[in-house]
Parts: C-alpha cells; structure tokens; sequence
C-alpha cells in the first residue's frame, strides 16, 4: 500500500511548512473553509469514512462528533489526545515529530467539523521535542493564517495551544486528561456525564486521537469512498500505523491497510522481516500492554483491526504489537507490566490502587522463585476482582491484562515456576538461586520478607 | 452514551413529585434531588459506603456501594447511579455480595488493623463495614504499606493524623474544599503510595477543622482533645446545644460517669447540618469545671457551708426585708445569655412576683462564628448561646426600672442584687466591676466555677452545667431548640432553674412540683412570640414566626 499517513516521513526537512504546502498540504482546509463544506457535511464525510479512533477504543470517530449537543450555548473544545503512554506504542510521536503539519491541519478541519474555537493538543509531558516541534509548526500555521482569527479571509476562526502533562500514564485516559488539562490531578471522572456533554470547563468536549485527526485532511482530500475502500471490511477501514516491538528483526512504526494480517507484520519482508535468530514466536501482545496476550497458534490468521483482534479475545488498542521469543520468561513479562501498571494507578479507587501492587508483589515473588503453589490461583481471584465495572476507568480492566491472560494461556510455567522456583524457560531457567535452592521444599518463612514491594512502599524522599 | 433523556413509560401530564424507584423488587416512592444510598436509606436498605457523605461532592471511589442496575451488565457504584422513574436496582445478588467482599479485603490488605489502639474503633465505617460485608479471611500475606513519619503526627492545632490507617476516601479533602473552603488537605502521590496530607506541610488549621477528623471513616483522622481519653461504646450520647456562640449548633454530648469527653456535631440542616466549629467543638471539656461544690453563705468575715434551703431562705429574709423598706425598688435580678429560657424565665417571673422593674442581662460580643447550613452560612457574634432568649423571657429593665449599666456606673444602687449567673460576662472577674456590684447590702450569686464575683457573694448557691440540665436556648435565627440532661449533678448542686424555682417558692410565685416542661408551657403561655411552642415539636428546633417581635429575619 503506499504511504498515506507517514508519506513525509523520512524525507528531509518534513518538518517544516514549505515542505508540508508543497506536498499539498492545508489545501484540504482551503477547500473546507472556503465553502467546499459545512460543518455537518464535514462530519458526514468522516461518518462516512467508517473512521474509528486510533487511540484505543476504537469508538466511530464521526459517531462520537454527532455526540455533541446541539444548539449549546457553551463554547465546544476539541482536545488532541498525544498522551502517548500506552507502553509499545510509539506511532503518535512519530507523526507528531516528523509531520507535525499533517496532524495540526487534521486539528483543525476536525474542529471546524464539531464547531469548535479554542482546541489543544495535550502532550505527553516526556515528548519534549514534540511539543517543541508542535509549538514551532503551530506559530507557521499562524503565520500563514491557517490560525487564528478569521482562517484563510473565512469567517472561521480556530485557536489552537500545546499542553504539555506532567508524566502520567492515566491523563491518556479521556476525563484523566480533561481533568488535567484544567489544572487538577490526573483521575478520570464518573461517567455519565460523558465529555460530549460535560467535559473541559464543563463545556461539550471531543477528545480525539493524534492519528485519528491526521486522517482527516485524507478523508477530505481524497474522498470518504476512498478511505472507506482501504481495509479488510467497512467496519475496519483506513490506513493504520502499527507500532512493532520485541525480538524481531526490524522493529518499527510501519503503515498498512487496516486489517493487517498479523503474521504478514511479523514476518513480511516489508515490516518486521521475522524473528530475530530465527527463533520461535511464544507470545504477542497485540495492542499495548492493556491487550490480552496472544498465544503463538492464536496469531495464525488474525487480522490487526480492531474486530479481527477482538474475536481472538484480545484488542487492537493502539496497535502496539509487542512479540516475545520461545526464551521470553513470560512470567517476568507480565510481572514488568505489572510493575508498571501499579506504578500508574491513580489511586483513586480501592480495587485498583490496592490491587495493582498486590498483584506485582505476587508476580515478583513467583519471578524470584520464592512463589507458592496457591499464588497462581490467588492471581486470577485477585484480578477478577479489580474488573468489570469495580472501578471508575478501563485501567484496573488493563492491568489485569497481562497477568490475566498469561496465567490462562502459560499456567504450566507459572506451576513450574512455583515448584520449581526457577524459569522454564530463558537466561534464568538454569540459574536455580542459592536462596532458592536453600528454601526449596523448605518452610514459607522468611520468603516473603524477602520479596521487595517498591511499588507498595512510600517514595524514599517522604522518610 | 445517548445525550437523549430516556422518555418516561405513559408519561402522564402531571409532573410527578418524586421517582419510583425498585429495591430487590419492591417499589418505593423517593424524592427526585437525593442520592441513590439515600433513597435505599428510605427503602430501609443500607447500602454500605466510605466516600460518600451527603453534603459532598460524589466520587464514587471507593467501590464499596455496589449494586446491580437492572438493564446495566457491569457492577455499578451505587452512589455514582442518576436516580431516574422505574430504576430497579438489586443489593441482595451473589454477584454484590462478592463485589462488596472484594472492595473490604483490598481496603483491609494494607489496613494495620490496630484497632485496639485506635481511638475509630467503636465508630469505625471500616470496623462496621468489614463485619457486616467482609470475609474473615484474606490471602494477602505481604509487607503492609506504612506511611511512618505520617502517623501520630499532628496535622494541625487540633487534629492528630495516622496516615497508615486512612483508606484515601477523600472525604476529609472534599470538606476543606466543599465546605470550609478552605483546601487545605489534597492526594499525594498516586497508586498504592496514594497519601492524604497538606498542600505543602502547611497546618490544617481551618475554623472547622474538627469536621474532617468526623467525616473520616477510620482513625486516620482522629481529635487531640480526645485521643485515647475513652472508648467510644462507654460514651452516652445525649441530645445538646453548643453553648459556645449564639448560633446554637446541635450537639451530641458524649459522657461516661458524670464527665463529660466530647461534643460531636447532631445533625439539623438548617443550623449547623452535619457541622461544628472547633471552638464550640473544644468548650466540651470545661463542663467538668467545678470549684462550687456547696452553697455558701457569708456571716460577717466568715463563709460558711450551708444547706440550700437555708441559703434560700437567707435570700428571701433579705429580699422581704428590702421590699418592706425601700420597697421593690431596692432589688435588682441579673439574668445571663448561658442560662436557658427557662432559668430566664423564672428570674423575671421571681421580679414580675415582686413588682420589681429593675432586671437585665447582658452578653460579651465575640469574634464572629460561622457554621455552613443547608441554607448557607449561619453567623453569631456573641459569646454566650441565648441572650436572645433572655431578651425574650422579659430580661430587660422594666417601664421605670434601670439596668447594669445603671449598676455598675452608680447610678442606681440597689441593696439586693441576684446574679442567676456568676459567669455572665468576662465583667464578672473584673475587679473594679465587681466592686461596683458589691456595693449592695445583698448579692446573691449561682455558681459553678469561682470568680471575683462568686467570691464576693453573700450567698453562693451550687448550680449545674449545661450537661447536668435540661432547657432551651432560642439562637440567632429565632429558633427554639431544647437540650436535655447528660446526667444528675452531684447533690447539693441543683439546675439553675431548680435554685430559682425554689426561691420562687419561697417568694410565693409557682409550683415547687415543676419541671424545665411546666416552665416551658408557662412560657408559650405568657411571653407572646412563644406561644406556638409546644415541648413535642421541639426536635429541630422551632422557628420564632415573622411577624413576632422577637423575630429579626435571619432565615
């Protein structure tokens, strides 16, 4: 397929206006503002599109526009969604780094389309260069007057400002972010009311994906048929950036129709061209850390959209596809995940703040051969008890992910794991530690003060 | 995630009052702005719950009210649900009962569960909660998260924190933000390291601090005032009014063995709601005030011990014998804004029996106390909880008669004065005041504590504290409200009232068979604002009507 999305990127000077004006850019946003569309037929071109959000959900993007209130006498605010944080994912940097022009035309037409006239991009506190680079395209905008008051001599006129996070996995969600923008600690709120109705400063709000509105000036430019026609069926369309990751020989952001075979991303000698040394795939996470993981049958003949994940019991999410080797100790694995899931919990419901740590310590004792028989049950008792509704957000639903799926699938080698107190598998499997060997067949004492639980602990600074 | 309201089945005309709601079945009628836990309250159907309170903001972060909404596949936080007509809500399922297991042991798994040293245990949410939905055991088997240099540390002039025991349920922040307005308490950090404290270490020292040590459902909050003084099940609660200011909060006097330990805030929405501010909060210990223990009367240099009835008859001789002399004329009757109506009452009837206009009552001005009603901020300024009351009971100088002023500037120089109060005024232990008092032939003084004024007494006759009466005080609003006994006073102390009655008596004005009641009535009879005042009615208060010229149209 040829390059939509990442067309300038890698070229030289991507970055810049010139570049991007020459390529045709902004001409989408003359054609709209200048009377080629009104904001309802913009809408119904990406209805049409069969758009659906790149950020995780998967939500129709032109669905979720029609959410707002009509006639609201409340300004509307468009947020950009660049809280990449989503671990394996590293797409929206990319687009933002490299073509960040693409991505503010697409905030604009966007808010045309939902009448909106202040809109931001919330960015990922560690992106420094991306909001650099962002700062410096939105001033050119400006300049060339694709900004500001009275867009191209129209009467439109959107703002447009970089907000920068302060490093927390949690602000990606979409009231976490809201809630931040607005100055508050990051925790996502009670739905309903959802942000369409009630979402920054109270007003009706639309958070979008940063790939997500970068397809936007395509829909416009070349027609909602088009984009619909790219993908394996009309309810998985578009072009589609896949993050891949792990032992793989060329790991990277590749773009392809959606529906991506997922073995053709691992194997295709136009992506990651297979594994590395030749080794056996064990498992793949197919969207980010907060996706089921996927057994190496399982990748047989799945497609990497969002209802061909789906039906393998996992999620497209932000199609971060992380592949881990037959030497991957998948216990490890999900006890680095798990670390860090319990180190961005917000903390603001019980099951997810106690849970998460809880959950860590007991993966890391089982890691460090000191696990008992029992903890491989007591794992999925304490994950099903975090989910489905016990807390406010998705994330209590994603940390479990991991540990969840990984005991369902390789419960064989967490039993190992517990009886034989090393891996099965991996650069540890032979290691049996001296501590290990000592307690093997011994009592239970002594195993657990041994387990640090960092996550579980106040922050040295505070003592 | 429809912007659309779901139209009402039939949709019948008239705007219904209220919702139907289903609890596990049975249908009931509830109001339509409360919260789903209050309505299940209504259906007599407890839902349990942390973060919630009813005058806070819903979080729904704790996850312990859960219920299952017919209609809704997932478990929903039953605080967090829009109460709508037709909501069938069901609290009996398995799958509740497991959901509400699961929250207690993740609240318990890092809990110290050091109640035996705690001062909640007795009145704790989380102790109440784990019995009544809890499972006795949990796998947990880790190192317990500890917050050390957070525990026993003061956290403001009147609060002690135990970080370690909080279950970050945010309320305490919520009241200094909702309430005091004050914000001085917020999370820090975030996950398992999640920690209640001040923005910057600074004090919490806001007027109401006291309030977030109540809302606090464990001991992470607790009172300095009272730490490890009793446990709470020792405690008799018994239905009070704060004496501290004129806006007269609700109080619950907490009392074990004749002493008094606490005051905590009794719930009434349009005075003080589920508030108290600190001053009044810590006066509760001076209660137990004593140096007064019998009556006293001075024959020339010497004070000696004496019966009351003999004190009272002293008084009378004296009073008849100025009646006979100068006439009624001769007499003057302080009454105070810390005694009741009723004590009040009986003051000026004992003035009315003897024809004699020569009657006041005065108050110290405070600094200005506020508390945050249903209604907004209710406001006092006086230092003592009822000279309005006073004032209404007939407290002032009589056509004819003079006043304090009038005492103490020499102007007027009675030979017989009677204090109802030694504590009246900060003017009782100034010297140069007392003085101008004691220039009469006669003073009469109902004491507690010892003054400059009780000690310079002719008679001293033992009265009780607010916790050792029954009564009621009439606050800024022009609201009525009774506080009951605590428990008996030491005999010889007797209630104020019960010292007046028995000098009424003596004078001739009453029945000796009497109580704070008969008095009451005598009042709705007699003093004309009053008389819609009937003892019954009197949980909550009642309001003075407009148009009554005790009324002054503070809401």
């Amino acid at each position: 397929m040829e390059r939509v999305l990442l067309k300038r990127v890698g070229t030289p000077n991507s970055r810049s206006i010139e570049t991007y004006l020459k390529d045709g850019g902004y001409e989408a946003l003359r054609k709209v503002v200048t009377g080629g569309m009104t904001p309802e037929q913009l809408t119904e071109e990406v209805k049409k599109s069969g758009l659906r959000g790149r950020g995780g959900a998967g939500f129709p993007t032109g669905v979720k526009w029609g959410f707002l209130p009509k006639d609201s006498k409340k300004p509307i605010y468009l947020l950009c969604n660049a809280d990449e944080s989503e671990p394996g994912t590293f797409k929206d940097r990319l687009l933002m780094e490299e073509d960040p022009h693409q991505v503010i035309e697409g905030v604009i037409l966007s808010a045309y389309a939902i009448k909106c006239k202040t809109a931001y991009i919330y960015i990922r506190g560690e992106f420094y260069d991306g909001a650099r680079i962002l700062d410096k395209a939105i001033e050119e905008a400006y300049a060339k007057g694709f900004l500001g008051k009275d867009i191209l001599g129209t009467q439109t006129s959107i703002d447009l400002y970089v907000h920068r996070g302060a490093g927390a996995y949690i602000c990606g969600e979409e009231t976490g972010l809201i809630e931040s923008l607005e100055g508050k600690r990051g925790q996502p709120r009670i739905k309903p009311p959802f942000p369409a109705v009630h979402g920054v400063f109270g007003c009706p709000t639309i958070v979008n994906n940063v790939e997500t509105l970068a397809c936007v000036p395509h829909i416009v430019n070349r027609g909602a048929e088009w984009f619909a026609k790219i993908g394996r069926n009309e309810k998985n369309t578009g072009p589609k950036l896949y993050c891949i990751s792990g032992q793989v020989n060329r790991p990277g952001v590749y773009e392809a129709a959606m529906g991506l075979p997922l073995k053709d991303l691992i194997f295709g000698q136009d992506y990651a061209q297979g594994m590395k040394g030749g080794r056996k795939v064990k498992a793949v996470i197919p969207g980010g850390a907060s996706a089921n993981m996927l057994t190496a049958p399982e990748i047989e003949d799945c497609p990497l959209d969002f209802d061909g994940v789906a039906a393998k019991g996992s999620m497209l999410g932000s199609a971060a596809i992380i592949v881990m080797n037959e030497d991957t100790c998948i216990v490890d694995a999900a006890r680095n995940l798990s670390k860090f899931f319990s180190h961005e919990s917000c903390g603001q419901c019980t099951p997810c703040r106690e849970g998460t740590p809880w959950l860590y310590t007991v993966l890391h004792r089982i890691e460090e051969g000191q696990g008992r028989v029992e903890d491989v049950d007591l794992l999925e008792r304490i994950c099903n008890q975090m989910a489905n509704g016990m807390t406010i957000c998705v994330f209590a639903d994603a940390a479990i992910a991991p540990p969840l799926s990984s005991v369902k699938k390789f419960r064989d080698e967490y039993l190992h794991h517990v009886e034989q107190k090393r891996c099965m598998v991996g650069p540890k499997a032979a290691l049996v530690s001296s501590e290990a060997a000592a307690r093997r067949g011994g009592t239970r004492e002594g195993t657990v003060a041994n387990a640090p639980s960092p996550s579980n602990q106040p922050e040295s600074a505070r003592t | 995630m429809s912007a659309n309201p779901t139209p009402s089945p039939a949709a019948p005309p008239p705007q219904k009052e209220t919702f139907t709601v289903i609890f596990d079945g049975r249908p009931i009628e509830v109001p339509k702005n409360i919260n789903l836990i209050e309505a299940a309250k209504l259906a007599g159907i407890d839902i349990p719950h942390f973060c919630f309170h009813p005058r806070l903001s819903v979080v729904g972060q704790c996850r312990m009210c859960l219920v299952e909404i017919e209609g809704i596949p997932k478990i929903q936080a039953a605080c967090t649900v829009p109460l709508k007509d037709g909501l069938s809500v069901k609290t009996t399922t398995e799958k509740v009962r497991s959901s509400r297991a699961a929250t207690m042991e993740f609240l318990l798994i890092n809990h110290p569960l050091d109640c035996p040293i705690c001062d909640q245990a007795g009145e704790c949410t989380l102790q109440d909660n784990a019995f009544g939905y809890g499972q006795q055991l949990s796998q947990y088997d880790e190192k317990k998260r500890q917050f050390p240099t957070f525990d026993r540390t003061m956290i403001g002039p009147n609060v002690i924190a135990d970080m370690t025991r909080c279950i970050q349920c945010t309320r305490c922040i919520r009241f200094c933000q909702e309430i005091a307005g004050t914000s001085e308490l917020t999370f820090l950090d975030r996950g398992g390291r999640t920690l209640v404290w001040t923005h910057d270490g600074s004090p919490l020292a806001n007027d109401w601090s006291g309030c977030a040590a109540d809302v606090c459902p464990v001991g992470a909050l607790t009172l300095q005032e009272f730490r490890f003084r009793s446990r709470v099940w020792y405690l008799a609660k018994t239905k009070s009014v704060c004496p501290g200011c004129n806006v007269g909060c609700n109080t619950s006097v907490e009392s074990k063995e004749g002493i008094v330990y606490r005051f905590l805030p009794r719930l009434n929405p349009p005075v003080n709601d589920y508030w108290l501010c600190d001053h009044g909060r810590l006066l509760a210990e001076s209660l137990n005030n004593r140096d007064v223990h019998r009556a006293t009367a001075r024959n020339g240099q010497a004070v000696t011990d004496v019966i009351v009835p003999i004190g009272i008859e002293r008084i009378g001789e004296e009073i008849r014998k100025t009646v006979d002399g100068t006439g009624p004329s001769g007499l003057f009757f302080l009454g105070s804004a810390h005694l009741s109506n009723e004590d009040n009452f009986l003051l000026r009837k004992i003035a009315d029996q003897l024809s004699c206009p020569n009657r006041d009552v005065v108050v110290d001005k405070a600094r200005v106390r506020k508390i945050k009603s249903v209604n907004g901020w209710v406001e006092g300024d006086e230092a003592a909880a009822n000279f309005r009351g006073a004032r209404d009971m007939g407290l002032s100088p009589a056509k004819g008669g003079y006043g304090l002023e009038a005492v103490l500037s020499g102007k007027a120089s009675p030979e017989v004065v009677v204090v109802a109060d030694a504590t009246f005024s900060a003017m009782a232990d100034n010297p140069e005041k007392v003085a101008a008092v004691r220039r009469a032939r006669f003073l009469v003084v109902l004491a507690r504590e010892a003054n400059a004024l009780s000690r310079a007494a002719d008679v001293v006759l033992p009265a009780t504290s607010l916790a050792e009466k029954e009564g009621t005080f009439t606050n800024v609003q022009g609201r009525i409200q009774k506080f009951e006994r605590a428990f008996l006073p030491k005999p010889p102390v007797r209630a104020h009232w019960e010292l007046l009655l028995l000098l009424a008596n003596e004078l001739g004005y009453g029945s000796r068979f009497w109580t704070p009641s008969d008095l009451l009535r005598e009042i709705a009879r007699e003093v004309e604002a009053y008389r819609h005042v009937k003892e019954q009615e009197l949980e909550g208060g009642i309001l003075l009507k407009k148009g009554d010229f005790a009324w002054t149209g503070q809401p």
